[in-house]
């Protein structure tokens, strides 16, 4: 069989998984738009990240091997363990709130920028893959400070992004608004 | 026309299960809604009848015969194009912003896989209808994923009936593509065999279609929680307007700043 043949089953068969994977129903979420506004205006988890930093440092457990508390470094560095990994969850949680925002915005925006979402999706792959990345990471031992960096900044990114389009719309509905106000003027002026 | 008895069965099967989507069709008034699907199946109905009428005029089988069936397949794949666009068109009609995106993305999606079907291809003249055939399936195909795939990630509700209808046209297209390739790599020698395994896969979607028209309760039934009410907009416009009013503030707070240093 031809290379060409192979490619054009290959492909087919890629199409059917793809197809299998795309049909199922989505994850029922019902967001409203105060969710929208109540995520940007709340304070975020990722401003956080300096005391999350600073406690993942191996200073004090560092200090404490050296003067013989052993068993306390061990415990103190399971702790705080522990506690990155489910600050890394909260964040997460965080990323997927916005994302499902950014959809909604998506959902109720009349024009989408094409670059806008490309980011945007390019932006969940790289926070999903960094994020399974650096709970490995932890698990094993090791140190994420510039992954947990990155994850923040990306965060944030999806946060700013949100705060323009929500800006841009909100524009858009304030010109509807004025406009008739705009025609009663006018209106008013020729009077 | 004096064909094994083997190969009148499932064109038959297809023709009453035809007959039996478009009786469906009809009682549950969705005609109306699908007008494009509706006549996909008429076309299907006719070309049979011509195809089976050139194969009885001219059998044993001659050219005249393949070039009424290959005319009337590229009449049926225009009218299928209708259909699956008419249900991309319901699928994202309440959402502009994506209507608009998704279109740019899939046509230029569609032409690159259209163009990369052509070019892979090998360039013998009897080989031409067929892979221009797989090509246009192959686009059909993947078409029809995009939109599934668009749908999913935006979370966008989909009838049942939509979802059946475009599952069914798509696998019918991944089986001719496999048939083709298979039919171009064994240089139609194995054609009644392979004819025989895409009519199965055009009864499969054929089932598939009747359930979903069978089970069709309401022509449109989408949660209402995923569209926009005019309430909730107005609860968006003024909340927007607040937060203008804020990021106004704020500005001039800063020029007001600007001005003291």
């Amino acid at each position: 069989m031809s290379i060409p043949i192979l490619l054009f089953l290959t492909f087919t068969l890629l199409l059917v998984l793809a197809l299998a994977w795309a049909v199922r129903p989505p994850k029922k979420i019902v967001l409203s738009v105060d969710d929208l506004f109540n995520a940007l205006s709340e304070r975020r988890h990722y401003a956080r990240l300096p005391q999350i930093l600073q406690s993942l440092r191996e200073d004090d457990s560092g200090f404490l091997s050296r003067s013989g508390h052993q068993a306390l470094a061990r415990q103190l560095r399971r702790d705080r363990k522990r506690i990155a990994l489910s600050y890394l969850n909260y964040l997460e949680q965080e990323y997927q709130l916005l994302l499902e925002l950014s959809r909604l915005l998506v959902k109720i925006a009349p024009e989408v920028s094409l670059m806008d979402e490309f980011q945007r999706f390019r932006l969940n792959v790289r926070f999903v893959l960094c994020c399974r990345y650096l709970r490995w990471k932890l698990r094993l031992g090791l140190q994420p400070w510039t992954s947990f960096t990155t994850l923040s900044d990306m965060e944030g990114n999806m946060t700013l992004q949100l705060e323009m389009a929500t800006t841009q719309i909100g524009e858009r509905a304030a010109i509807a608004a004025d406009f008739p106000l705009f025609l009663e003027d006018r209106r008013r002026h020729s009077e | 026309m004096p064909q094994p008895f083997l190969h009148d069965i499932p064109s038959a099967l297809a023709a009453l299960l035809e007959a039996v989507l478009l009786f469906y069709l009809i009682r549950r008034k969705l005609v109306r809604l699908y007008p494009a699907f509706f006549l996909y199946i008429v076309t299907v109905i006719l070309q049979s009848c011509l195809w089976h009428a050139a194969a009885w005029y001219w059998y044993p089988l001659q050219l005249q015969a393949w070039t009424i069936y290959w005319s009337s397949q590229a009449v049926v794949i225009f009218t299928r194009w209708l259909a699956i666009t008419e249900i991309a068109r319901h699928v994202l009609a309440d959402y502009s912003g994506i209507r608009r995106m998704a279109t740019r993305i899939l046509f230029v999606v569609g032409t690159c896989v259209l163009l990369y079907a052509l070019l892979v291809s090998r360039y013998i003249w009897t080989l031409m209808v067929l892979n221009a055939d797989r090509a246009v399936e192959l686009c059909i195909a993947t078409l029809v994923v995009g939109m599934f795939l668009f749908a999913r990630y935006y979370r966008l509700p989909m009838l049942d009936l939509e979802r059946q209808l475009a599952i069914g046209f798509c696998l019918y297209s991944c089986a001719w593509v496999i048939n083709d390739s298979i039919l171009e790599h064994w240089h139609g020698t194995h054609w009644d065999f392979l004819n025989y395994v895409n009519i199965l896969a055009f009864l499969a979607s054929l089932l598939l279609w009747i359930g979903a028209v069978r089970g069709a309760q309401q022509p449109r039934n989408l949660p209402v929680s995923e569209r926009l009410s005019p309430e909730s907009y107005g609860e968006l416009s003024a909340k927007l307007n607040s937060r203008l009013l804020l990021l106004n503030n704020r500005l001039d707070h800063m020029f007001r700043s600007g001005d003291s240093r």
